[in-house]
């Protein structure tokens, strides 16, 4: 790490990219029933890949390592921050009712249907990864904690994170209301489910749902946050006592039957 | 140098370049956001700190604990350190992460794009699981509650 940290040219390199990427700003397009949301941390990825050797070459290998190597400290900061703003609302969530707590195991629900649909496109680690949940910043602080970001299994929670990003709340706004029409659920239990542990597509999932149950629409409101906030304050527990645990275990059983001899390596 | 001093100076770094972001794309100043910077950079030392010499449990559990606990409703000191803390935008605090990763990214790219559609069908199951699983979960214990 300390090589990593005397590279000045890759911190230069990064203010440069955050200068830029904020100076661009969040833009917002409305599709459909969501909202296609861009974030100055996608402009940041974005021009950082274009410095590589593959196209401007304005960085070698060795500053890539060292930039990788930062990337799962600097997520701390963030948590930091994520943590103070779960703090304030503690004793709402708290009160906020057994539905609420049981709904927060849906969660599970992610890595049943992901890791068997990930090794069958082909994933290997990358399936744990991706898959363990829904990949929000505690999930990919998490994973970066244990496995590394630039590990296999730290591929497959970026990729999710930043298509979730991209794409979430416009899939979090349609999804809230195909399920609408085909009214298999009361419109509180959406507006529960919809709390992910992001606030935009919490806000996406209520607004199509506000609109679509006006009458409703304080209450929808209602559980939509608590949810949400609750999501903040156990998604990470949850992620490593249960789901991460759980997502190996399965990930194990499919390799076997897929390969038919045990994973290799750890 | 040890693995907390080396920790230090980076969320240093990091912190005064999420400072600058903070100016440029949020509006709050530099000396507007610098105590809640500082209490953040402090509180993830402490965790690395508990990371190291508590137990050996990962460091964003302690991060997210500790943060969570200097704002809660009854601690001394809560409405102080939400307010500082409310300075510096959490979105602020994503674009030099995924700078970062994306100055790194490089090295990966061919195993990104072999994954790359993958990961995008993947995400798309992810993200239904999650709420459709939640959906059904919430329905019954509401039905069950006699709530609906």
């Amino acid at each position: 790490m300390l090589e990593a940290i005397k590279n000045v040219k890759v911190h230069l390199l990064v203010l440069a990219l955050v200068v830029g990427a904020e100076f661009i700003g969040i833009l917002k397009f409305d599709v459909g029933p969501g909202k296609l949301v861009l974030l100055p941390m996608l402009y940041a990825v974005f021009l950082g890949t274009f410095l590589g050797p593959k196209f401007l070459k304005v960085v070698n290998d060795k500053d890539m390592d060292n930039a990788s190597a930062l990337v799962s400290l600097t997520l701390m900061l963030l948590m930091a921050r994520y943590g103070t703003l779960v703090g304030p609302k503690f004793f709402e969530i708290l009160k906020a009712g057994p539905a609420l707590i049981l709904q927060e195991f849906g969660n599970i629900g992610t890595l049943l249907i992901g890791i068997p649909i990930a090794m069958f496109l082909g994933l290997k680690r990358e399936a744990v990864g991706a898959a363990h949940s829904i990949a929000r910043e505690p999930n990919v602080a998490l994973i970066g904690d244990i496995y590394g970001l630039d590990s296999a299994e730290g591929r497959g929670v970026m990729g999710v994170y930043i298509c979730g990003t991209v794409f979430g709340t416009i899939f979090f706004g349609l999804a809230a209301s195909m399920l609408s029409i085909l009214n298999w659920f009361h419109p509180y239990a959406l507006a529960m489910a919809s709390g992910v542990g992001s606030a935009s597509m919490m806000t996406a999932t209520v607004g199509s749902l506000s609109a679509i149950y006006p009458e409703m629409a304080d209450k929808i409101q209602a559980f939509g946050v608590a949810s949400n906030t609750l999501s903040g304050l156990d998604g990470v527990y949850m992620s490593m006592i249960i789901a991460l645990p759980m997502s190996n275990k399965l990930y194990k059983i499919l390799y076997r039957i897929k390969f038919g001899t045990p994973q290799e390596g750890k | 140098m040890n693995k907390v001093t080396e920790s230090a100076i980076v969320l240093l770094i990091v912190g005064a370049i999420t400072l600058i972001g903070n100016w440029i794309g949020y509006g709050f100043g530099i000396m507007e956001a610098l105590p809640g910077m500082a209490v953040l950079v402090g509180i993830c030392i402490l965790g690395v700190l508990a990371n190291k010499y508590i137990y050996n449990l990962p460091t964003v559990l302690y991060v997210i604990t500790f943060g969570m606990i200097i704002t809660m409703p009854g601690v001394p000191g809560h409405e102080m350190f939400a307010g500082w803390v409310a300075k510096v935008n959490f979105l602020a605090l994503t674009t030099p992460i995924l700078a970062y990763a994306g100055v790194g990214i490089g090295k990966d790219l061919p195993a990104l794009k072999k994954t790359g559609w993958r990961i995008v069908v993947v995400s798309l199951f992810v993200m239904t699981g999650t709420y459709v699983a939640s959906a059904g979960i919430a329905h019954v214990v509401l039905k069950f509650l006699g709530e609906i």
